[in-house]
């Protein structure tokens, strides 16, 4: 299926939507409006929950903050709704800064608790205002009026609600398939990868979240206009349940799955509460949340990912063009050849009583191959994280291009020019190769949340993409590179990890254990990759195993062993040394 | 695939089988809360309509269908159910609900979709500057309410009383009413203690009420939990007289409250002691037979003061049914006005709990006959002339 | 404030604090075992309250034909999974664990409900009765998912409550019980006078954490439960079996479960509702002690329970507010001594 079906097919649904309150009955075009309502809140769930992963249970207090916000604004205080609009966006999203500032560093459950917890209070708070009508609520909200017309009617408004919906879904597409949205696509899984590659993994986290709340925020301007009258209930935390459901019942990770699964459950209500009167007259009101639950377990058994991704399956996939060619992205500039680059002075590291790394000191010249050895344990690993900033080290200095970089966070240490790969590959398996590449240029590109929604980063996308496509190309990927990274076997995961990092335009790129798992032939390409990149003014470090592959390839070895340095030099005079033969082979040969 | 399908089929049937009422039958349409917090309180409505429609299900041979729906005591279910009954089933008169925001949400559907709408809960909606308004509320205001106790207190020389409510729209309702009171003459409001019906205990709110040292406590809650306050007041030694509204008719109120309620006098409804009233009383006869009606379809009494709501609602709709029915026929918008203005201009319209006189200037139509106040005495409430 | 209301203010928090500590307990079992949030736990609590309360009143309980339903549902689900793996033999020790040995208690209440009899029986026959329940409700929603995401387990979870909930509101309608008081007696601590169901409730308390503690940090058994939470396949390869780890956690949350609805229902007027609220805050305190720790999960809810009683006491309509709003420091605190080893592989 091509792009241009694919516009097609967009083209009829729109349409067929807009001529709806002419086909459809007046009780459907209610359903449609609530379901548009619903759908704000679920999307703004896709993007937190499905794609950044930050589970919420407090969504609908947001709807809850901006419902009361233009309420006070045009009910009781007499100003227009649209005015109500803009304060109920700015009110929302200046508490869900300050909530997520508060909250977002938390990771797992005790972040989805807080969400609960927040939720709570903000409940009990509308409550308790006087001024906002406690639990009485604010009655006779005025209807948002377009010219001198208010739009009263189901009809009228609905063309509000979803005239909104799709243009949040298209600045949402724009999003995913932009530099931000591929941050926040890059976020489940581990701040390890995300920090390495220049990413200020709190700083997305927070802009997604507050991404959420300006859409719950729409729903709840919506909502307050559409019902004319707020109170606490409709915003406490079933509701921010129900909105959960309806995200993982069309699927958290789909764009679409938000206004399916708003539909699916809107509608699922609907029916049992016709239905169950006819099964069970006497109860049928008490029974109708038992069986709405039942469904949804039930369903969540069978198609844990959602309908979305389930009829996705039965759909041709949608053909992609490679990227063209484009102007390359500018680049750093390599230090001269031969002057220190790096400097590791006295670095150690400590766990507890357990000492990694001792008291070790050495230096990396620009231009160089340098290869760190020893056995198992050595702690070269840990003095690779050290000097990316993955860790901090406990004694020690470490200084690269004349900064010190020694307590630097990871992602500033990305941005002076280190590159890293990683000993258990990071990727995420379900990003393509390019995109996957894409993350390493972040750091290289500018364009923010707002200039992807818009869709004004066209231009470095083009320069961006191409350079992924080059560096693909470069360790032999180029051929597919819309596959899923977790689709390859364990050798190219690494070549994709390599091209990432080349895409970062690093000055120092930092390997750990590259050859690991390829086969003779590719580590023969691989040798040969590095020699090129070296010929090209890069300084590379790397750790690993394979005796011939190092010697043959680096132009000086540190050897590491129990934490310390046991030594250092060319390949030939680590080879001779006694010390490093006892420690491999437990005696001289 | 088929489940998609089936799913499809069954909805269209309700979409095109909802319609399918008599052309001369009267459809109404009745919301209640089912299930959710205020269930308890939804479900005695429910009971009421129950007792209501097998009191008269047909009016002049125009047989009436009843549609009952349950909002989940959530506002926005009532809406959509209101407009579900107006826009899906063609309605001409709506009923309902249990909570006061819930009822403001019908009220605003009714006054857009110009459907007559019955509210047997409070409400407080803005009366619409074009046009007449589309519904009333059958209950007393919760101010008369409060009212009424509060003058009962002044009589007996109660000059401070302390408070305790429900965390929710009705504990808000009743303290407005006493501040009101206590502007027009009533005792002075010591408190403003809150706690939720699912609180394991009120200790706490309880001490800081004693600590303004009232002379009486003036109880905001409603149902089975009203008994807290009540219970653990005496546990710490108060000795004051307790007094209530209409929320405290609650058999299981009287049941765990026990000792300690003893005594409680509250404002109500005269259907709660119809048995004790004077023939002379005006909802002496009508009374009687809603209690026969309800213990016969409900297999319980009404002691209560919802179900009495519902069937006062009830009353008023089929005098205005009876009304509207020579000019107009159902299911038609003529006949909807018809009803509205039947409502207006049927006057001293006697139910279980008021007589009821309407006017579009404002949603309440009763006054003070409409309350008295009752003690509870060995588990049973007493009339107090 | 004075000396005296403080001393009442004390008191009343740790009666309330000690209701926190079983469900506390309950919740932090169940996760440390098959990580699982338990939300309908506390809907356990109430059921049992609201059973008892049936029982007293000679009334069937609709508890008896709920379970009778699961039974055969988890029975059948059984016995086909079995089938499919061709373990047909096991079938007979499935049927008796799923089907015979929950029905019995069932069978005996259905048979006795509108005869009196002793408190103690009473109580014993609802305990029996209640006790299947989670291990039930484990292999009809959970076993299918057990290995899905922990965003799924979640939201499963709080479906599984909200049928809960709807199923209690079916069975005993929307008004509250209490039930006969167990002890009668009462003292007075420190001038204040104190129930014997309160001293009931905090020795229970404290002697569960206890047991737990014991339980969980020094048997083998204990830590093999444990190490199943950790890493599944790992506890496999050791020669735990996860389901039957899982089903046993469930059982014993059931009993804390049980236990904690038979002591409340004396003492509070218990509604099918009650459990959300009281099992959230409760949740609070199972946080304070890092999901994992038994003692300080008792110390941490009787602390929610003494900040409940005294922000009561300050300003009642916002105590919730401020309850929950404490949540989130204390998430805060815990979060940045727990690790996260497991969290690099969530994809």
């Amino acid at each position: 299926m091509s792009a241009r079906t694919g516009r097609l097919i967009v083209l009829i649904a729109v349409l067929a939507l807009a001529a709806a309150p002419f086909y459809m009955a007046p009780f459907t075009i209610t359903l449609m409006n609530y379901i548009g309502v619903y759908s704000f809140v679920a999307l703004g769930l896709v993007l937190l929950t499905g794609v950044a992963g930050i589970v919420s249970f407090g969504q609908a207090s947001f709807m809850g903050i901006a419902a009361y916000a233009t309420a006070w604004a045009s009910a009781l205080m007499g100003y227009s709704p649209w005015l109500g609009l803009v304060l109920a966006i700015v009110v929302t999203c200046a508490v869900a800064a300050v909530v997520g500032i508060a909250t977002l560093r938390l990771q797992g459950h005790f972040l989805s608790l807080s969400t609960i917890a927040w939720g709570l209070a903000l409940y009990f708070t509308f409550g308790n205002i006087a001024g906002l009508g406690a639990y009485n609520g604010i009655p006779s909200i005025p209807p948002v009026s377009i010219g001198t017309m208010p739009l009263v009617g189901s009809g009228q408004i609905f063309y509000l609600i979803w005239g909104a919906l799709l243009l949040s879904l298209l600045a949402a597409h724009n999003l995913l398939g932009s530099r931000s949205g591929r941050a926040m696509r890059a976020l489940r899984g581990g701040n390890a990868l995300v920090e390495s590659l220049g990413i200020n993994a709190l700083h997305i986290r927070l802009v997604t979240f507050v991404v959420a709340a300006l859409l719950a925020a729409l729903s709840g301007w919506l909502y307050a206009h559409m019902s004319r009258f707020v109170s606490p209930t409709p915003f406490d935390v079933t509701w921010s349940i129900f909105f959960l459901m309806m995200a993982m019942v069309g699927g958290s990770g789909y764009l679409l799955g938000a206004i399916v699964g708003a539909a699916l459950i809107t509608l699922m209500k609907n029916w049992i509460q016709d239905l169950l009167p006819l099964i069970a007259p006497s109860s049928s009101g008490q029974l109708e949340i038992v069986v709405f639950s039942a469904l949804f377990i039930v369903f969540l058994q069978r198609a844990r990912d959602g309908i979305v991704p389930y009829v996705a399956q039965f759909l041709p996939e949608p053909r992609r063009e490679p990227p063209k060619p484009a102007a390359a992205l500018p680049r750093r500039p390599q230090p001269d050849q031969g002057g220190v680059l790096m400097q590791v002075e006295a670095a150690s590291r400590n766990f507890g009583g357990l000492i990694a790394v001792n008291d070790v000191s050495f230096d990396v010249r620009a231009g160089e191959i340098l290869a760190l050895i020893g056995p198992n344990g050595a702690g070269k690993t840990t003095m690779f994280n050290i000097i990316t900033g993955a860790l901090r080290a406990s004694k020690g200095r470490i200084v690269f291009a004349g900064k010190d970089i020694t307590d630097a966070p990871a992602n500033t240490i990305a941005r002076a020019g280190i590159a890293r790969t990683f000993q258990h590959v990071k990727l995420r398996p379900k990003m393509s190769l390019i995109d996957n590449v894409l993350l390493g240029a972040y750091s290289r590109t500018r364009a923010g949340f707002l200039a992807g929604a818009l869709r004004l980063d066209r231009a470095e996308e083009a320069h961006a993409r191409s350079e992924a496509m080059r560096q693909l190309e470069r360790v032999g990927l180029g051929s597919r590179p819309f596959d899923l990274a977790g689709n390859l076997p364990l050798g190219n995961q690494r070549l994709l990890e390599i091209a990432r990092a080349l895409a970062a335009d690093p000055v120092l790129l930092v390997l750990d254990e590259p050859a690991a798992g390829l086969r003779r032939q590719e580590k023969l390409k691989l040798a040969e990759l590095l020699r090129t990149l070296r010929a090209e003014g890069l300084t590379i470090l790397l750790v690993e195993h394979d005796m011939d592959f190092v010697m043959g390839l680096v132009d000086r070895i540190v050897v590491m062993e129990f934490g310390c340095k046991l030594c250092e030099g060319t390949p030939e005079a680590v080879r001779a040394d006694t010390r490093v033969q006892e420690a491999y082979l437990g005696g001289v040969v | 695939m088929r489940r998609v399908a089936l799913g499809f089929t069954v909805f269209a049937a309700f979409v095109f089988g909802a319609g399918a009422a008599g052309a001369q039958d009267i459809t109404v349409g009745f919301v209640t809360s089912l299930s959710g917090p205020a269930s308890s309180i939804g479900i005695n409505y429910e009971k009421g309509i129950n007792a209501a429609y097998a009191y008269q299900s047909e009016v002049d041979g125009h047989k009436i269908n009843l549609i009952k729906l349950d909002d989940g005591s959530d506002p926005s279910a009532a809406t959509q159910n209101a407009r579900k009954l107006v826009q899906q089933n063609h309605v001409d008169l709506m009923i309902g609900t249990s909570s006061a925001p819930a009822t403001n949400a019908m009220l605003t559907v009714a006054n857009e979709l110009k459907v007559p709408f019955i509210g047997v809960s409070p409400v407080n909606v803005k009366i619409p500057e074009e046009g007449h308004p589309w519904g009333i509320a059958v209950p007393q205001t919760p101010n008369l309410m409060v009212k009424v106790i509060a003058d009962r207190m002044k009589r007996e020389g109660i000059k401070t009383v302390g408070f305790i409510g429900f965390t929710d729209s009705w504990g808000d309702l009743v303290y407005n009413g006493a501040k009101a009171a206590e502007q027009n003459g009533g005792p002075k409001v010591t408190s403003n203690e809150r706690y939720t019906r699912t609180d394991t205990s009120v200790t706490a709110q309880a001490l800081k009420v004693m600590s303004t040292k009232p002379d009486a406590l003036l109880d905001g809650g409603s149902a089975t939990q009203a008994a807290l306050p009540l219970l653990e007041m005496r546990k710490l030694g108060f000795k004051g007289n307790f007094y209530g509204t209409p929320s405290l008719l609650n058999r299981d109120f009287v049941r765990v409250g026990g000792k300690a309620a003893e005594g409680v006098q509250v404002s109500a409804g005269p259907v709660i002691v119809t048995s004790q009233l004077p023939d002379s009383h005006f909802s002496k006869k009508i009374g009687t037979a809603f209690h026969e009606t309800f213990q016969k379809v409900n297999k319980s009494d009404a002691d209560d003061g919802f179900s009495g709501y519902s069937f006062d609602g009830w009353l008023i709709f089929l005098n205005a049914a009876k009304v509207a029915l020579k000019t107009a026929k159902p299911g038609t918008p003529e006949f909807r006005e018809a009803l509205m203005q039947a409502i207006y201009s049927n006057k001293d319209v006697a139910g279980v709990h008021a007589i009821y006189n309407f006017t579009p200037k404002s949603y309440y139509g009763v006054d003070e006959r409409s309350l008295v106040v009752v003690k509870l005495v060995d588990g049973k409430w007493v009339y107090q002339p | 404030m004075n000396a005296q209301i403080a001393a009442i203010l004390t008191m009343d928090g740790v009666a309330t604090g000690a209701i926190y500590v079983l469900i506390a307990l309950g919740f932090v079992l169940i996760f440390a075992v098959t990580r699982i949030i338990f939300v309908p736990f506390g809907d356990i609590t109430a059921f049992t309250a609201l059973t008892l309360a049936d029982l007293e009143a000679k009334r069937l309980p609709g508890t008896a034909s709920m379970i009778a339903v699961l039974a055969i549902a988890a029975a059948l689900m059984e016995v086909v999974a079995l089938l499919r793996a061709g373990a047909a033999r096991r079938i007979p020790h499935a049927l008796l664990y799923y089907l015979v040995l929950p029905l019995v208690p069932a069978a005996i209440v259905w048979a006795t409900a509108g005869i009196a009899m002793p408190a103690p029986l009473r109580i014993a026959l609802t305990i029996a009765l209640i006790l299947p329940l989670a291990p039930l409700l484990d292999r009809i929603v959970f076993r299918p998912i057990a290995d899905a995401s922990v965003l799924l387990l979640l939201v499963v979870s709080v479906a599984l409550h909200f049928a809960l909930v709807g199923m209690g509101l079916l069975f005993f309608g929307p008004e509250g019980v209490r039930t006969q008081s167990l002890v009668d007696f009462s003292t007075e601590i420190a001038g204040t006078p104190v129930s014997g169901e309160t001293l009931l409730i905090v020795g229970s308390a404290a002697f569960f954490s206890f047991l737990l503690y014991l339980f969980f940090n020094f048997t083998l058994y204990g830590k093999a439960l444990h190490a199943t939470a950790m890493n599944r396949t790992g506890a496999r390869l050791m020669g735990i079996r996860p389901q039957q780890s899982g089903t046993i956690a469930f059982l014993l949350g059931s009993l804390l479960a049980a236990v904690s609805g038979v002591l409340i229902a004396p003492v509070n007027t218990v509604f099918y509702d009650s459990g959300f609220l009281i099992g959230l805050k409760a949740f609070v305190g199972a946080i304070i002690g890092g999901l994992v720790s038994f003692p300080v999960t008792a110390i941490g809810s009787v602390l929610v329970g003494l900040l409940e009683s005294f922000a009561a006491f300050q300003s009642s309509p916002f105590k919730e507010v401020i309850v929950f709003s404490i949540l989130i420091p204390v998430l805060l605190w815990r979060s940045y001594s727990f690790v996260h080893a497991e969290e690099e592989d969530e994809e």
